[in-house]
């Protein structure tokens, strides 16, 4: 109670000094509890976010590519993934798979005619399944027409055929060719393959605004998977004797046993009207969606152990780029401003603490002289910090909750630009957790004992002759 | 027996490569209820004699007992507990603790103490508080009060712990002179009436005709007075 007591006035005699330390300190703590539930928020939320728009759980792609899938990188479209098929079944038999996505990304001309003049608009685009797509991601608000003619809501519908454009790329055609398109226009696809250029007569089947991620899904548009088969020729038979296909497959390693195929009897006596076509995917990537997140590893890791499939897959940070490290690049930063903060705080706390034991010398030699052990000396100038220290923590600690209470309910409103890179847009939804508390708390209390080493080895230094001769 | 006792103390320091000699070989013998002046000019020793009374500094050669215990054997701790129990110190400038009021300053040493109950504390404050008449004062803070005051808080708080010795180092040096007599006078008055031994260093003529026996001090070393007390 007597450490107390001279602890609590001796505080109170020196408040200036100790507001200021106050002060340092309950900001201190305020970044680590607000910043710190602000910094996981937006990691939480930044990883829902992508998995919902971009890459759900983890993306799987063709183990020939020697870039990682990317949604938003367009330079180089990745091979297509080999068999489609299979990956389809496999994760129609997994229970921990939610739902799945076959998607490609590629590029393109849409053709229209305008005052009986052709103009071609450049054209960036998914070209998916419409259902499928639709049931992992959920990034697109038609603002006309439909989404490949499904139901705005639900899961029922036939899926019909065609382009969407984003209504900020429309807008853009508008700004650079004079060109608005209508939904329900026809047009012309036009698209660059290793033969030339293909070309498939086609309609706007909607116009869309994307819901998160606009700097992205902006520049991006939608082609049904049957549309973008035909326009680039992704046609194959069915129907072909095995040992074509074993020599087929062979060629891919050594040329000339196509040439083989010459000679050989059966293929000579190939039947080609019993040959059927067949439309290939095009497909370069699944993106795979769980029912739970934190199963990703086990379901990968089954995906893997199957032979022959020629895939690879990249989780959703790693599909994501680095949309991905934002989050973690603002937890280190809000990490290292906390370390920061608090090394400037450790550092005037420690000096303002031997500033006033040099003032209380013949104080503390008095104590000394009238029989206080060097324990005590001790207790005073720790109770003295951590009087200061806790109370300003809690204090911030107040303050952060009480923020924390309001911002969980209605969300943190945050610049747009700064949202869309943060989590894709919209208000922060943020939830109040105990260990960030507890984390401020432990670390004020450690950061008290450091600040407190070195000055109350200075004071427990002094002797009882310094009160007599404190004149 | 005696209550301090110095034999051929010598006290030394070292400034760089210079020897200073504070003390050149003391005795001296401090009985039980003495009323003890020490007096000498500046740097005389008086005051590092005081240290060595007061369990705060230790002689470089000879022994200092204090209640019959060889001062320079015992740990810091020991020391410390043998200030809290068994000295009390009256400061030239009061070294009250500025946070706290005159009774908590008073109660101070007692607390350090931990042996008395709140309520043995209270009575022992209150007569020691009564014994230098600030009764109205309890409530003040050191700076409230003027500087005889604040000698009569320290002349109360030193009493309070019922010490073997009271050391007080020039306790009138600031203090105007007719304040100083009546600080004299009350010391003298508890040492009649509680026969508390009272050590004082001065170097002011009207202070030491007050005390019973003066020892005087130049250049760290007795030159009258210092008869051994007792036994020896």
């Amino acid at each position: 109670m007597l450490t107390l007591t001279i602890a609590w006035r001796t505080l109170l005699r020196r408040k200036g000094r100790m507001a200021l330390i106050a002060v340092l300190v309950g900001f201190g703590t305020f970044l680590i509890v607000f910043g710190g539930m602000f910094a996981s928020s937006v990691a939480r939320e930044s990883r829902e976010s992508i998995i919902s728009n971009f890459t759900g759980d983890f993306i799987i792609y063709s183990d020939k590519s020697k870039t990682l899938p990317s949604p938003f990188a367009f330079t180089t479209p990745l091979p297509n993934v080999q068999d489609a098929a299979k990956i389809a079944a496999l994760l129609d038999g997994n229970d921990e798979v939610e739902s799945y996505a076959m998607y490609s990304q590629n590029y393109g001309l849409i053709q229209v005619e305008r005052a009986g003049k052709k103009l071609d608009l450049p054209f960036i685009f998914y070209a998916v399944e419409p259902a499928p797509y639709r049931s992992v991601f959920s990034n697109v608000k038609m603002t006309s027409g439909t989404f490949f003619s499904l139901p705005e809501k639900g899961s029922g519908g036939t899926a019909g055929s065609g382009i969407i454009v984003s209504r900020y790329q429309n807008e853009q055609y508008q700004k650079n060719y004079g060109v608005t398109l209508e939904t329900g226009e026809s047009v012309t696809l036009l698209g660059i393959t290793e033969g030339g250029v293909n070309t498939v007569r086609s309609s706007l089947s909607g116009i869309f605004e994307p819901l998160r991620y606009r700097s992205v899904f902006d520049y991006i548009n939608y082609m049904d998977s049957a549309t973008y088969s035909s326009l680039y020729n992704f046609t194959g038979v069915t129907g072909l004797p095995d040992q074509f296909n074993d020599a087929l497959a062979a060629a891919n390693v050594d040329e000339s046993s196509l040439f083989e195929l010459g000679g050989d009897d059966a293929f000579g006596r190939l039947d080609l009207a019993s040959l059927t076509a067949e439309t290939l995917s095009g497909f370069t990537m699944v993106a795979v969606r769980l029912k739970d997140h934190d199963r990703a590893g086990a379901v990968i890791a089954a995906l893997e152990a199957e032979p022959e499939l020629g895939i690879k897959i990249a989780t959703w940070d790693k599909a994501s780029g680095f949309y991905a490290q934002i989050s973690l690049a603002l937890q280190a930063f809000i990490f290292l401003a906390t370390g920061l903060i608090f090394l400037v705080v450790t550092l005037i706390f420690m000096n303002t603490l031997i500033i006033n034991v040099v003032e209380r010398t013949g104080e503390i030699g008095t104590m000394r002289a009238l029989g206080a052990d060097k324990s005590f000396v001790r207790g005073v100038f720790l109770t003295e910090t951590l009087i200061l220290n806790i109370s300003a923590a809690l204090a911030a600690m107040v303050v952060s909750g009480i923020l924390l209470v309001f911002v969980s309910g209605t969300g943190l409103p945050l610049p747009e630009t700064i949202s869309q890179f943060l989590i894709g847009g919209g208000s922060l939804r943020m939830t109040v957790e105990l260990l960030p508390f507890l984390a401020a708390l432990l670390t004020v209390v450690v950061v008290s004992i450091l600040a407190t080493i070195y000055p109350v080895s200075v004071a427990t230094a002094i002797t009882p002759l310094k009160a007599m001769n404190d004149k | 027996m005696n209550v301090v006792e110095l034999k051929d103390v010598k006290k030394y320091y070292m400034l760089g490569q210079t020897r200073v000699d504070a003390l050149r070989g003391v005795s001296l013998a401090i009985g039980q209820g003495e009323f003890l002046a020490i007096a000498g000019p500046s740097g005389s020793g008086k005051s590092t004699m005081l240290n060595m009374f007061g369990c705060i500094d230790l002689p470089s050669e000879g022994s200092v007992r204090i209640d019959g215990t060889e001062t320079e054997k015992m740990t810091d701790k020991e020391l410390t507990r043998y200030r809290r129990t068994k000295i009390s110190f009256i400061f030239q400038s009061f070294n009250l603790i500025p946070v706290l009021n005159v009774y908590e300053n008073i109660e101070f040493p007692l607390l350090l103490q931990r042996s008395l109950t709140k309520k043995e504390r209270h009575e022992r404050v209150l007569k020691a508080v009564e014994e230098v008449g600030l009764q109205d004062r309890m409530k003040n803070k050191s700076m409230e009060l003027s500087g005889g005051q604040r000698q009569r808080v320290a002349i109360a708080r030193a009493l309070v712990t019922r010490p073997l010795i009271v050391l007080a180092d020039e306790p009138t040096a600031n203090l105007d002179s007719e304040t100083g007599k009546r600080i004299i006078e009350l010391m003298r008055q508890i040492n009649e009436t509680e026969k508390t031994t009272f050590v004082f260093s001065t170097h002011d003529a009207h202070i030491m005709k007050e005390a019973r026996r003066v020892v005087r001090i130049l250049d760290g070393r007795i030159v009258a007075g210092g008869d051994v007390a007792g036994e020896g």
